[in-house]
This record gives structure tokens, sequence and C-alpha cells, in this order.
């Protein structure tokens, strides 16, 4: 079969027709006028000749008379480039008198001048001959003469030149169809192998790529974005299986814990105070683990939701100097000196409560892992390409290759595995920092880690919470 | 104070937590109705008075901000914390535009639930904005922004005087770290590290060293409370 099913039903193939058919519309039209034009234009010199010859004939009849025209007569059925005329001379009660034909047509009309006679119009079957073209004159003696040209040469041509032009017009629509189909082939060939990867992907997997031809068509480049949207789906698969696995990992290793502990409390007699130290484990490991997942919850919130709807113009500097006042006396506590430069207002559009989390966030980390080198520089600054915060310590840094991995969730350090946290606190930067369009940029302080929050030039007209941000004062009681 | 004033309305309808939030109301003396859909429990608040409310936020019939709403709209004002298992992020908005007064994530702490209702019943009864506020020999001047003890002014940052004032205002009653951040700070968000702790630790230095007794007092797992001795 010529076409599959596939390409019968192909929304290309259809256009392809609609385009064949009205070009071959065109096209006809156009051969149409040309045949027209062409045979319309030889007849009118067959014409013109018949004129001629009947105007040189009239000429020696005026000159010699009749017999002068019966010698012209005669004399032109002896030149072989007459051959295919007919010259009929009928006296008054239509008596042949010269000529090739020997009878006058019946059929004639009583006026002069120029007329087409079918075979039929001959009154004796012998007579009979093809399609005349005649001119009819009626001398002043009442003699009549007939000239007459055969069309047979000329309808030829004529066939000749619709044979011509009917071949051009079949040619021209089986190429175009041709075309057509092979065109949609091409397109549903390549939509087929997509289609063909899209089931593969369903049935087993996200393994699967279209391929590609190398050409660097449009075909290659949808081929392309599918396939680096498959990637971009696959990575997050893949994250998004890693982040189970932990959380498998980080929620089952407490409630083994906790199971573990019920278990003993219940099989063994344990005097009240050590129910009662049981118990106080118990519950906090269970709020561990709803911190964790309350902590998970929130990102998830984050990234998912658009939440740009609540944004508003905030002053970084601001957050920045309430953040590093609240953990002044966490620093101290450590002996960190924090260090803060940021003095006049940097406006973001951003929501408060989330900055002020993720930064919170990036604090704590610089405190924590900050080193013995006792500081922690945090900045504010408008630069050409929007307000940036950095916040950089002079502890061991993170190696370059780990640097993608850190604002993965539960990723931690070697180094700090043991240590407090649940590695969800730069996962919760990332996360803000996406909803911000701000990137986070690691380098390095050698020693030491340097991590910036890059926010884009704010852009949009929205309403400030300069004022609301205030809590009224001391005084005023409660919200109401 | 009078015995009405400790009456409390729990709209909840999972029969478990109903019980557990009855029982810690009782024990903390205060009189509880339980609604168990949300039909009978805006019957109920809208015919009798309570001090507080407890709203679960998803219900059979009506949901909790529905309740909330129809009754702000009778014009009842009684004080209303949501327990909501929803994510905070936006919910905690929608509830408090609805008319929530506060807004507590399940699972929460029976202490810290309680820690909010005591807050709620308290506006709810002092409506009274005082300027001077005294616990102990802790004098506190709310307009001219001062804190005297034994009277001796204590130098005080402006939010470390705004957690003070805020622990005052709330003396004798436990105040949880998510309503120090959400009062003192105007955050909202629960605090995952112990930086609050650190920072009434401060707070705590200044006002409880080298006087004859505690002010501050740390409450295990829950949060902070400003009490004098008895």
């Amino acid at each position: 079969m010529l076409l599959s099913k596939t390409v019968r039903s192909s929304s290309t193939l259809k256009l392809a027709f609609i385009y064949v058919i009205a070009f071959c519309a065109a096209i006809f039209g156009l051969l149409g006028f040309v045949y027209w034009s062409t045979v319309t234009y030889l007849y009118e010199m067959s014409d013109r000749a018949l004129s001629a010859e009947g105007a040189l004939l009239t000429r020696a009849y005026e000159a010699g008379g009749r017999d002068g025209l019966v010698a012209l007569i005669n004399r032109r059925l002896t030149d072989p480039y007459f051959d295919d005329w007919v010259y009929l001379l009928v006296d008054q009660s239509f008596d042949y008198v010269a000529g090739n034909v020997t009878n006058w047509p019946a059929l004639l009309p009583g006026r002069e001048g120029l007329s087409t006679l079918a075979s039929k119009d001959w009154q004796s079957e012998a007579a009979k001959r093809p399609p005349l073209r005649v001119s009819y004159q009626l001398l002043p003696d009442g003699h009549h003469m007939l000239l007459g040209r055969d069309l047979k040469d000329l309808d030829r041509f004529g066939e000749n030149v619709t044979i011509g032009l009917a071949s051009a017009a079949i040619l021209f629509l089986i190429l175009a169809a041709a075309a057509g189909i092979s065109t949609s082939r091409r397109s549903v060939a390549r939509i087929e192998a997509i289609n063909a990867t899209s089931r593969e992907i369903m049935r087993s997997g996200l393994g699967e790529r279209i391929p590609l031809r190398g050409t660097g068509d449009e075909w290659d480049g949808l081929a392309e974005n599918l396939n680096s949207m498959l990637d971009r789906i696959e990575e997050l698969v893949e994250t998004n299986r890693q982040v189970s696995d932990n959380v498998a990992h980080d929620l089952r290793t407490p409630l083994t814990r906790m199971r573990g502990r019920l278990e003993r409390a219940c099989n063994q007699q344990l005097d009240l105070s050590h129910y009662r130290s049981l118990v106080n484990d118990t519950i906090s490991d269970l709020d561990e683990i709803l911190t964790t997942f309350s902590s998970l919850l929130r990102i998830s919130q984050i990234e998912a939701r658009d939440r740009t709807a609540a944004f508003r113009n905030t002053d970084l500097s601001e957050i920045v100097r309430e953040v590093v006042e609240l953990f002044e006396p966490t620093a101290e506590e450590k002996a960190i000196r924090l260090q803060l430069s940021a003095g006049e207002a940097v406006s973001v559009v951003g929501d408060r409560d989330l900055l002020f989390d993720a930064i919170s966030n990036l604090v704590d980390n610089a405190i924590k892992h900050g080193g013995d080198r006792r500081e922690v520089r945090i900045a504010v600054a408008r630069c050409a390409d929007g307000p940036v915060l950095s916040i950089s310590d002079r502890g061991p840094g993170i190696p370059i290759e780990e640097r993608n991995h850190v604002l993965r969730r539960f990723y931690r350090l070697e180094r700090s595995r043991n240590r407090p946290g649940n590695g969800l606190g730069l996962s919760l930067v990332a996360a803000v920092a996406n909803l911000h369009n701000a990137r986070i940029v690691m380098t390095d302080n050698s020693p030491g880690l340097r991590i910036e929050l890059r926010f884009p030039i704010p852009q949009r007209a929205v309403p400030s919470t300069f004022d609301q941000q205030e809590q009224p004062s001391a005084i005023g009681v409660h919200r109401s | 104070m009078p015995g009405y004033a400790r009456h409390v309305l729990v709209i909840e309808d999972d029969a478990e937590t109903a019980d557990q939030l009855v029982d810690c109301l009782k024990s903390s003396g205060y009189d509880v109705d339980l609604a168990v859909d949300g039909e009978d429990g805006l019957r109920r608040a809208l015919t009798a008075d309570y001090v507080v409310m407890t709203v679960d936020r998803m219900l059979p019939h009506i949901d909790g901000i529905e309740i909330i709403r129809r009754l702000r709209e009778e014009g009842i004002v009684t004080p209303a914390l949501i327990l909501s298992a929803l994510g905070e992020v936006d919910d905690r908005v929608r509830g408090l535009r609805a008319g929530g007064d506060d807004y507590l994530v399940k699972p929460f702490a029976f202490r810290e639930m309680l820690a909010r209702v005591d807050a709620l019943a308290r506006r709810s009864r002092t409506m009274v904005k005082e300027t001077m506020l005294r616990i102990g020999d802790l004098e506190i001047d709310l307009l001219a922004r001062i804190a005297r003890r034994r009277g001796r002014e204590i130098e005080l940052l402006p939010r470390e005087f705004r957690l003070l004032a805020y622990l005052a205002r709330n003396a004798g009653q436990v105040v949880s770290r998510t309503m120090l951040l959400q009062h003192v700070w105007d955050l909202h968000f629960d605090p995952t590290t112990n930086v609050i702790d650190v920072y009434v630790g401060r707070v705590r230095r200044k006002i409880d060293s080298g006087q004859d007794y505690p002010l501050i007092h740390t409450i295990r797992g829950i949060g902070f409370c400003l009490r004098a001795p008895e």
C-alpha cells in the first residue's frame, strides 16, 4: 500500500492535497487560456487567408469575367500549394461550372461570408468531405462561388495543443501529488518517531530519547527540545527518588529508635522515672521527625506554588539587619563576630517571611560551619545587575564538586554528617531563591565559603509594605 | 474572674483529637463545650458566649474558615484559634483574613495550643490598655520604653524591649517560640534552630543576673514564661 493509515489520516497530507488542488486549478486555467488563444489565433489566420483568396478571385472575375475566373480556379487546382483548398463555381441554377467539388452544399446559408460546413452538410454521400471553413460569394452575374479550406490540419494542430497541455497538466498533477505525499510521509515519519518514543517512555521508562537525523532542521530542533525536556524530567524524577530515599532513611532511623524504646517499655518493668524519661525522649524524637516533615512540606509548597502574587517591595537591608540582630547572641555565644555592611535601603520584590527564613538559614550555616576564624561577613549591595546579598565565612568551605549538590534536599557534606541539622536548610534557600528569580552563587573565600544571593533588578511596581512591617508599637496590645 | 470567662468552645470532628483537646483545656481550668461538626459549632458559637474557640480547619458540612466568616458577619468577635492540618504558607493567611485570630498547624504540642488559647482568652478579657506593667520587682513603662528592676534601669535594644514587653503582657502564661517570632519579629514560620532560645537567653541575662530571683523561665519543649515567685 502506497500510504499507511497514519499518512492517510495525516493533516500534512490533507494540507498538501489542498495545495495541489489549488495549484492545479490555477494551472488548468492558465493552460486553458493558452489553448483558447492559440486556437483562436490559428482560425483567425485561416479566415484571413480565405478572405484574401476570395478577394483575389473576385479581382480575376472583375478583370477577366467568368472565363478569367474559371481559368484562375483551374490554375489553383493544379497548384500543389492549394491542395487542401476547395473551389466551386456554379451558375444561377446551381449547376457546376468549375471547381474540385461538384455539388453545392444544401445547407449553405443564403448569406455571403464565412461559415463552417460539417460533413453532413453535403448533398451526396459520395461527396462527403471533412469539415470545411468556407467563404461564399454571390457574383454580380448570378454565379455562386464557394471557397473553402480543409479544417483537418487546424483541428489536428488544436488537438496537438490540447494533448500537450493536458499532458503537462497531468504531469504537474502527478509531480505535485508526489511532492505532497512525500512531504507528508516525511513529516509523518518524524512525528511517528516522536510518537514511538513517547509510547516507549510510557511503557518502559524515561531512558528513551527521540533519534536525531543531524539535518539541523526544525524537526531536529523539536526533537532536541523534547529530549532536553525529557532530560530535565528524568533529573527531577531522580532527585525526587533520592529525596524519598532520604526521607525514608531520615524518618526510619528515629522511628526505629522509638519503636524499640516503646517495645522495651512494654516488655520490661521500669520505674516511673524511667517511663517518664522514655516518653520524653520519644516526644523529642517525634518533634524532630515533625520538624523535618514540615520543612519538607514547606519547601515543596514554596517550589510548587506561585506565590509571587503576595510579593511586595521589601527592603533587603532591613531584613538582613533583623536577621543579624536575631543571630547576634548565638554568634556571641560561639565567639564569632558578625560583620554587617548594609547601609542604604536595597529594594527587592519578594516575600519578607520567606526571605527572612532563607537568610536566617544562610547566617545559621555560616555560624555553624564558619570554623575558628571567628568572623562572618554579611553584606548587601546594589550592583549593576541587581541587589546582591553575600555571606562569607572563614570555615572549610564547600569543595567545588559538591557545590551543586548541597542545594539538594537532605544532602550533607561528609564531615557534617554527625552534626545536628537535617540537610534541608540550603534546599529551602534554593527554593526561596528560585521563587524570587535570584541566583545562588558559591565561591571560594580562600579560606571559607562565600555564598551570594543575586536578585534581579526590581521591575514591577508593587505596593510597599515598609509601613505595615513595623509592629505598631509596644503599646498596641494585639493586632485586631 | 467570672466563671463564664473560662468557657471555651472546641469545634473538632476527629473524636480522639477532640477528647485530647477537651481534656487538656479542662485540666487547665476551662469549661469546654464540644461541637463535632460545623453546623453544631456554628449554632453553639452563635448562641452562647465563649471566651475563646478552637476551630478545626476541615470539618464536615461547613468548614472552619466558613464558620469564622459567618460569625464575624453576625458581629460575634469571639477569638478563634484555627487548628489546621493544611500547609501553613497560604492557608494561614486565608484563615487570618477570614477573621481567625491565631493559627496552629497540626500536629502541635498541646502545651503550645494551651499557650495560644490562654493568650486569646486574656486578650478578650483585658482590653484595657495599660502603659505600666509590674511583675515582681520588674517595672515596664510601655510609653517611655523603659524597663527597671528594683528601680534600676535595664539597657535593652528595641527588639529586646519588645520581647520583654510581650512576655510581660502574657506574664504567668507560657509563650511559645513561634508566638515570639510572630509577635516580636512579625514572622510567620516555625524556627528550626535554637536561635530564639539564645536570644531570650541574652535578655534573661540582662533582666535576671544579679537579682534576688529569676523572672524569665524556660519551659522545656514549649517556650518561656515571665513570672514572679508566688
